[in-house]
């Protein structure tokens, strides 16, 4: 993994990408009840882990996520991002990836992911060069002028997570990216997910449905219980590095999602 | 054989039917007259004829702005806010019911039979479909996109130029279609009931001399005045909607258009 350099000259090196969860809550008020999403949630993630969010349907940890980018404002405690507290969307520290239907449809790829950058009015020249930067990184260097129905589900989520990154934020939060893809598209995914991250040093916080995914992927496993959203299991991952497909059928990786799983089975 | 050249051969075989049946005396003239008697009686008069037209497309003209412009504007603020939408909508889809053209004798009284009162009419027949059809495209936009755009630090005005817009063109694109066409419906149908000038009242005219060459001539600019505006709007979608195969948008638009639209892709 690589050492963060110059990725917010701003803030201090040390801290850039690191978050901090504490003691969040978010109640959504409906006509009837309040409805309590979110409870007393603290978590810390250190500069350049990959953290993934697991949980039964409607755990809240998509909405944990939403809220660490500023999407949607916690009814309490604070969340600070590279040692700042974050209000709204600040593109400059959080890259945020959606699901597979976010691309603008009537954008070319390049011109998706020049978006956050024209936002903001940074020069043309300039967009084109970082925008080819980022869809290089993601592996779809000569498909900048396709539009999003010309390409595979795959394709369409690597442009999205060149979108999240052609600001170069320190942290990069991820919404079940590959939910929508087949089952060999997200293994294949994962990898190039991996290898990105490796070799860009960011923090990545995923949300994910899939224990295997989780298990795959993170350095930490953070599980969730259903609603009300509170951190009930918190596991590192002492797997090597690279992971291999091999992994999966080891009983280290088989221990860790076993006990994922009896915890997902019990509140769900 | 291609759809293409069948649809033309069918086009050519109506002509040339057009033709030939009131020459052989299978249908009277008065009925039909034939096609060359049709454009022989447009081209004797054709000053006239090139009044009338200009009247009735000027009324198009303004009528569509109207129309269009009016019906795009109401149609995004019902689109994008709850309220407006719950107090309007019920009453518009009610009125989509009702038979405006009943309005139109009003429309005389205080506007006269001029220009004026042919443009009120038909910018409101227009005004409806232009209006449903933009408010739906809104409200089906992804929110996702949205989401996505706020999450790159769009401001609201950013998300509605680069994100709320363009998403909507097609379905709004669709809306000025019927919308469109239901203006020229309006103008010329205005102008056949009551009114002193324009391409309606000059079939109306003729109609009572029973003067069926001048009729059918001014049918037959009608017609052409339809597939220019149809041309028109074609065009325009080919440019704008490129995107749009597999997209929410699309989807609606195929409902409202019926499949009108041919995916440019």
């Amino acid at each position: 993994m690589q050492p963060l350099a110059n990725v917010t000259p701003l803030k201090s090196a040390a801290r850039a990408g690191a978050i901090e969860v504490k003691n969040v809550g978010q109640v959504f008020k409906t006509r009837s009840q309040d409805v309590v999403a979110l409870e007393d949630v603290s978590l810390e993630v250190k500069p350049g882990r990959f953290v993934v969010l697991v949980g039964p349907s409607g755990c809240g940890k998509s909405t944990l996520l939403m809220t660490m980018a500023g999407l949607r404002q916690q009814t309490s405690g604070t969340i600070t991002i590279s040692g700042a507290p974050i209000m709204q969307p600040d593109p400059d520290r959080v890259g945020v990836v959606f699901q597979e239907a976010s691309l603008f449809p009537w954008l070319t790829a390049e011109d998706n992911v020049e978006f956050p950058l024209a936002l903001r009015s940074v020069p043309k020249a300039e967009r084109r060069a970082k925008a080819q930067d980022a869809l290089r990184l993601v592996g779809l260097e000569g498909f900048g002028r396709r539009h999003p129905h010309e390409l595979s589900g795959g394709m369409k989520q690597r442009v999205s997570i060149a979108r999240g990154l052609v600001q170069d934020p320190p942290v990069l939060l991820m919404d079940e990216p590959f939910a929508a893809l087949d089952e060999q598209t997200r293994m294949t995914m994962g990898d190039e997910l991996l290898r990105i991250w490796a070799a860009t040093g960011k923090t990545v916080v995923f949300v994910t449905h899939s224990l295997t995914e989780a298990v795959y992927l993170a350095d930490e496993v953070i599980v969730m219980s259903a609603r009300p959203g509170r951190i009930v299991d918190h596991l590192q991952v002492q797997l090597p590095r690279p992971r291999t497909y091999e992994m999966l059928s080891g009983d280290a990786f088989g221990a860790l999602r076993d006990r994922i799983w009896r915890h997902i089975r019990k509140s769900a | 054989m291609s759809a293409k050249t069948l649809r033309y051969l069918i086009v050519i075989g109506l002509i040339a039917l057009w033709e030939l049946l009131p020459r052989t005396g299978l249908i009277p003239e008065l009925f039909l007259p034939s096609l060359s008697s049709t454009l022989m009686a447009g081209w004797t008069d054709a000053g006239e004829y090139g009044h009338a037209l200009a009247v009735t497309l000027y009324e198009v003209v303004v009528s569509m702005a109207f129309a269009c412009g009016g019906g795009i504007l109401l149609g995004a603020i019902v689109g994008s806010l709850p309220r407006p939408r719950v107090l309007i909508m019920p009453m518009v889809s009610s009125l989509y019911a009702v038979p405006l053209v009943i309005l139109y004798p009003v429309f005389t009284v205080w506007l006269g039979i001029g220009s004026e009162s042919k443009i009120a009419f038909a910018s409101i027949y227009g005004f409806l479909p232009t209006m449903l059809a933009t408010a739906a495209g809104i409200q089906t936009i992804d929110p996702q996109l949205l989401l996505a755009a706020r999450s790159m630090g769009a401001t609201l005005s950013q998300r509605l130029v680069r994100v709320i817009i363009p998403a909507a063109i097609p379905t709004v694109l669709s809306g000025l279609r019927v919308g469109g066409a239901l203006v020229i419906v309006g103008v010329v149908v205005s102008e056949m009931l009551i009114s002193s000038a324009g391409i309606g009242y000059l079939i109306s005219r003729y109609r009572t001399i029973l003067d069926s060459p001048h009729v059918f001539a001014g049918v037959l600019l009608v017609l052409f005045l339809a597939i220019a505006f149809n041309a028109v709007i074609r065009w325009i979608e080919r440019k704008a909607a490129i995107w749009q195969t597999g997209t929410r948008a699309g989807e609606a638009n195929d409902e409202i258009a019926s499949g009108a639209m041919q995916p440019a892709t």
